[in-house]
């Protein structure tokens, strides 16, 4: 109570507000004080916007639901590492939406042997009539063409440009630099960080998700083990990497994607049985016999990159 | 009063006591290097610390990093822990140092709490009558327009539930400051909503 009224005083108030102990005769006095209930209802509603603010703050991007494959969950650290990456999905949409007007890939298919691009390979793509995709294995690159094998055999050219969006995943350790900007995530002992997942990229995504060590910054003292992580704070985080180690590399270069790794592409058929894609991707998790199904909510640039990130990242 | 939300502060509050001594061991165990502890640890107090330091901020991203920095500094310093304070009161004060290292040399806004102290009054004027008719939007636009001070101050008391006791600890400001600082947040708060006219 307040020593110089007979209202409560403002610790009271508080803690009336917070939920945490307040004496009896406080208690009494505020059931029975209008004037003490308006300035506690106050408080309440400052501490509720407060509470609201916090809880926005604290939203972690939902991952991207997996395709529906009928496949069993992934487990232990890919499991992680796709929760991870479906964050980064959210978080990306911006920067696609950046590279995506420009970022048109040319598709031109052909079945084997054919050669005349009349089986297509391509699956529509609900939700926008024109949008098609293609999935498969990288055949080859063949200057600034992408070969990919689709799971019935046939070869599907993709002509890419050099704007085109390309993100690369698989035996990419090599690939991490000095200088590199990254984000690692992985599990943590005596004091070095086993990466789970390296994520190569010159605008690296936040992450922020339970469970797992993450740790993001430029590339020092690269070597066949491992490397540091320097944080933007000067901490210097020692990585350890293995055979188990996923690295992704975000606008990777055609030379980055990797034979015989999974690949989608999507984009906008064309003339003559030329596709115009988005986009080619090779997620960093996708089990082997996995078809993901492409689906947006409609034709815009900003959906339907959404839609590919969290297809292509999301599990 | 019949405020739905008194029973949710309660409960938290009970929850935090509840969680008091798991804290304490899941500090020990991070110490020996346990991972699961640590993310345990993450867990219960990374939303926490987010919301505390993106309050003072203002920058999801320079937040996010703060926080990364703060659970390093718990996985290297856990076992510096002596049980002097709550785990929660501790963990945020240790993002707090870190924001306050990230942020020097940046261009601070002084809050002079003589100056924007308030004495709780029996007849409220104009500005408290504004809290009263405000929605809870607008509160929360109008937090969002406070001094970094008040932000972090109030966001350590309602966000975070630390008691004043605690959050003079953290802030290494007398009890009666923090009051005087809370009650010239609210007045701060009160006069952003009259200056935007924002009623009911």
């Amino acid at each position: 109570m307040n020593a110089n009224s007979t209202h409560l005083d403002l610790e009271d108030l508080i803690a009336e507000v917070t939920g945490q102990a307040v004496g009896e005769h406080a208690r009494e006095h505020l059931a029975g004080c209008e004037q003490c209930q308006l300035e506690a209802n106050r408080w309440s509603l400052v501490a509720d916007g407060v509470r609201d603010l916090a809880a926005e703050a604290a939203e972690v991007p939902e991952p991207a639901r997996p395709p529906r494959t009928g496949r069993r969950a992934l487990a232990g650290p890919w499991r992680r590492a796709a929760v991870i990456v479906g964050s980064v999905a959210a978080s990306l949409v911006l920067l696609v939406a950046i590279g995506i007007a420009a970022g048109l890939v040319h598709v031109h298919l052909s079945g084997p042997g054919s050669g005349s691009g009349s089986e297509t390979t391509l699956t529509s793509v609900s939700g926008c009539a024109r949008l098609q995709q293609a999935n498969g294995r990288l055949e080859r690159v063949n200057g600034a063409d992408v070969v990919i094998k689709t799971a019935s055999g046939q070869l599907v050219t993709v002509t890419t440009t050099a704007t085109t969006r390309l993100d690369a995943s698989g035996a990419l350790l090599g690939d991490i630099t000095n200088g590199a900007t990254v984000t690692v995530a992985g599990t943590s002992s005596d004091g070095r960080l086993a990466a789970d997942l390296v994520i190569v990229s010159t605008n690296p995504p936040s992450l922020a998700v339970p469970g797992t060590v993450t740790v993001r910054g430029t590339v020092a003292d690269a070597g066949a083990a491992g490397f540091t992580v320097v944080t933007s704070a000067g901490n210097r985080v020692p990585v350890t990497t293995s055979g188990g180690t996923a690295v992704s590399i975000f606008r990777a270069s055609l030379s980055q994607l990797q034979d015989g790794g999974r690949t989608m592409a999507v984009g906008y058929p064309g003339p003559g049985g030329t596709l115009s894609a988005l986009a080619v991707l090779q997620p960093p998790n996708w089990p082997v016999g996995a078809h993901a199904k492409l689906s947006v909510r409609n034709c815009s640039s900003t959906a339907i990159n959404h839609e590919i990130m969290a297809l292509a990242y999301g599990g | 009063m019949n405020d739905p939300h008194r029973n949710s502060g309660a409960a938290a509050f009970a929850d935090r006591r509840d969680s008091a001594c798991d804290d304490a061991e899941l500090l020990r165990r991070i110490s020996k290097g346990d991972e699961d502890a640590m993310a345990a640890f993450y867990r219960e107090h990374g939303k926490v610390v987010l919301a505390q330091v993106l309050l003072v901020t203002g920058e999801r991203v320079l937040a996010e990093e703060i926080v990364q920095d703060t659970m390093l500094a718990v996985w290297r310093g856990a076992a510096s822990f002596r049980g002097e304070s709550s785990v929660r009161s501790w963990v945020i004060a240790i993002a707090r140092r870190q924001t306050r290292d990230r942020l020097r040399g940046r261009a601070l806004r002084v809050v002079d709490d003589a100056f924007l102290a308030d004495q709780p009054s029996s007849n409220p004027g104009p500005e408290v009558m504004a809290l009263d008719r405000a929605k809870l939007a607008e509160v929360k636009g109008a937090i969002q327009g406070l001094a970094s001070a008040h932000r972090e101050l109030l966001g350590l008391v309602f966000g975070s539930g630390l008691s004043l006791r605690e959050a003079a600890d953290v802030l290494e400001i007398p009890v009666g400051t923090v009051k005087s600082r809370l009650s010239a947040a609210r007045t701060a708060l009160n006069r952003i909503l009259n200056e935007k006219g924002q009623n009911l």
